[in-house]
């Protein structure tokens, strides 16, 4: 106990410290916590009476957590979660450590903790959440995660020591995590907008989906794409429910029936979820828009192939004429390895007549990859340069699209918004 | 009828490095002149007959897939050491390039037999080497990304790829990258390879037309200044 106290303390002093000195960096507190109580997060996380819920997966993460606790505020339920902080120990230490009492109490009912996918196999046993989301696996990163089929067995040792494990069943690297679980439910989404949207296996194998076991919550969508889609979730026992999403995309879709499916785990009917998904904005860059110089700029962050055949789902759906700047970046939280552009399903940009850009430290790369597909771009290798020419093809009061890896990404938000990224960011 | 068919080797199973874009620049670039490419996807387990073939690419794959394709490989052994023996172009890329020399020793003590036509070895290690490389050949500078913990040995006489001039190459040593039998190449390089080092590319086309269509043919120059600026950018990144 009194180790766990001097770890809160010390923890925010170094936070307080390091907010002074101007840097943004959120993991500094927990960091400094676990190094003096290493049992911190479980600790501070074990006595809530609702228990905690975790929500990992290679995309999807973050808009899933927050769908997720909004649908748990709607129902008056007080709700710690790491919206601003990183999804790695260190950050989610350092949420809990903030909303803590002096003596490590932490004045809420559950938390809802989104987990890096990677550090998931350590923090599940600590956390032993009730529910543990998987939103999807898709490569990622290569030179920091290693091969998928690592992070697929860590993710599905984690499930054991999850409650009830709610997991996307089209998705056959997660649906096959079941055997590890206790009790399963299963969300996905009707075949016609489960074969529009292959998961890993689908998007490198032959086009056959894999089987999939029975759906407990299935998406139906209207108007797949459009700028506020309407979504329907359809449960197994027939009830249905249907919203208006914030979100663009059929990804969304898919992590607003995570994020129901795991509501109705916590005892929240399916329509009040449903419902509370319409308050959900997008979150930082996932589909954020920006206004600019009175332009709107529509950011659509990728990390990987995945991402990327999402966002151009996304474009294709668009008339034709939008202007769309790809930025990519290969920093260490980009991914060094830029190879995985290649992987993309580039090619489909090509009918789209959209004016494309390219920017980042590998703009050339970006360039390269669209002449191969067919389309020309211009390409700006310097930030503001890149903004610049990008506004300026923009007509007033329409809407452009910012395509940024992440690092890429907190370059651009320096810009179109000063300050943000340093009070937004996760180090 | 095709000017040149290329066959895919591997394409569900050994495709982790955006090695897909290998082929993409091989049937691009012959599209830009006016020629024409089939592209075969040959997975473990289809028939395919090699003869057939002006070009064969494999890439690289996660440890389980290489394990997978590697009894497949282990069959179309004979076929393909007479398709390299006939001139075939083969460009082989990180866990086909493994495959495609004697053995490979994982590190957990496993062998796993390859099909000897490069006179080399890999031994599976702790490291990983991971980074942006550049490799001197002598169709010019190559310019990729590896990431292999594979430390793969020559046979005295084998012949290299090239030399590295940055980063790891087929071990820790930081001299030879990658093989050449006859047209067969080898490299730890993806990245994609070809998009970036269009010489290299043309270089594999010329052979693979020359061989089919006689020794008078030749590629017309293309605009490469974006695949040069590419290369650059990339042999600049750590």
């Amino acid at each position: 106990m009194f180790r766990l106290v001097v770890a809160i303390a010390l923890g925010r002093a170094a936070g307080r410290l390091s907010r002074r000195l101007g840097r943004g960096g959120s993991a500094l507190p927990g960091l400094i916590a676990e190094k003096i109580d290493p049992h911190t997060i479980e600790r501070l996380a074990g006595p809530l009476p609702g228990g905690v819920v975790v929500i990992t997966g290679t995309n999807g993460k973050t808009t899933t957590t927050k769908m997720l606790v909004r649908m748990l505020e709607g129902e008056g339920r007080r709700v710690v979660t790491n919206s601003t902080g990183s999804n790695l120990a260190r950050g989610i230490a350092t949420g809990l450590i903030e909303v803590a009492s002096r003596c490590g109490r932490i004045d809420a009912d559950l938390a809802v903790i989104e987990v890096d996918e990677a550090a998931v196999r350590t923090l599940a046993p600590r956390l032993r959440p009730q529910v543990m989301v998987v939103t999807n696996l898709a490569r990622d990163q290569l030179d920091r995660f290693g091969e998928l089929a690592t992070t697929a067995a860590h993710a599905a040792a984690a499930v054991h020591h999850a409650g009830v494990a709610v997991l996307n069943a089209d998705d056959p690297l997660v649906a096959d995590m079941a055997g590890g679980a206790g009790a399963v439910r299963f969300f996905g989404a009707t075949e016609d907008i489960r074969r529009a949207m292959p998961h890993d296996s689908g998007l490198y194998g032959p086009d056959e989906p894999a089987e999939r076991p029975a759906l407990d919550l299935c998406l139906e969508l209207a108007d797949p794409d459009g700028d506020g889609q309407v979504i329907e979730l359809v449960a197994s026992t027939g009830e249905r429910a249907s919203a208006r999403l914030q979100v663009p995309g059929a990804y969304n879709g898919y992590n607003a029936a995570a994020a129901v499916l795991a509501a109705r785990q916590l005892g929240v009917p399916l329509e009040r979820a449903t419902a509370a998904l319409e308050e959900v904005r997008p979150a930082f860059g996932r589909g954020q828009v920006v206004e600019y110089r009175g332009r709107r700029v529509k950011l659509l962050l990728v990390k990987n192939p995945a991402g990327l055949n999402q966002a151009i789902r996304l474009l294709c759906a668009l008339p034709p004429g939008a202007p769309v700047l790809i930025a990519i970046n290969d920093l260490d939280a980009d991914g060094r390895d830029v190879s995985w552009l290649w992987d993309a399903r580039v090619e489909n940009l090509a009918e789209t007549g959209h004016c494309f850009g390219t920017a980042g430290v590998r703009a050339y790369d970006m360039a390269l990859r669209l002449k191969y597909a067919g389309l020309e771009a211009w390409s700006e290798t310097d930030f503001s340069a890149a903004l610049a020419r990008f506004v300026e093809g923009i007509p007033e009061g329409e809407t452009g699209y910012l395509v940024p890896t992440y690092t890429a990404m907190l370059r651009f938000l320096d810009l179109l918004l000063p300050g943000t990224s340093k009070r937004e960011a996760w180090a | 009828m095709s000017d040149l068919v290329i066959a895919h080797l591997y394409p569900y199973e050994m495709n982790i490095y955006g090695d897909t874009g290998n082929v993409i620049a091989l049937r691009r670039r012959l599209e830009w002149r006016g020629l024409e490419a089939r592209v075969d996807l040959v997975p473990a387990g289809a028939p395919y007959e090699f003869a057939g073939a002006d070009v064969v690419f494999g890439g690289g794959g996660q440890d389980r897939s290489q394990l997978q394709v590697a009894d497949d490989l282990q069959r179309r052994a004979a076929p393909i050491r007479e398709a390299v023996s006939a001139g075939t172009v083969f460009l082989v890329v990180c866990g086909t390039y493994q495959l495609f020399g004697r053995r490979f020793l994982t590190q957990d003590g496993r062998e796993i037999p390859g099909i000897g036509v490069f006179a080399m070895e890999t031994i599976g290690g702790r490291k990983r080497m991971i980074g942006n490389i550049v490799v001197t050949t002598p169709w010019g500078d190559l310019v990729g990304f590896e990431n292999h913990s594979g430390r793969t040995l020559l046979d005295p006489g084998q012949a290299a790829l090239g030399r590295v001039k940055r980063g790891y190459g087929n071990n820790e040593t930081r001299r030879g990258e990658g093989a050449v039998t006859a047209s067969c190449f080898g490299t730890y390089l993806h990245g994609s390879l070809l998009p970036k080092n269009p010489a290299f590319a043309d270089e594999l086309l010329r052979r693979a037309l020359r061989r089919r269509h006689g020794e008078t043919v030749d590629l017309a120059p293309l605009d490469d200044r974006l695949e040069h600026r590419a290369a650059e950018a990339a042999a600049r990144r750590p």
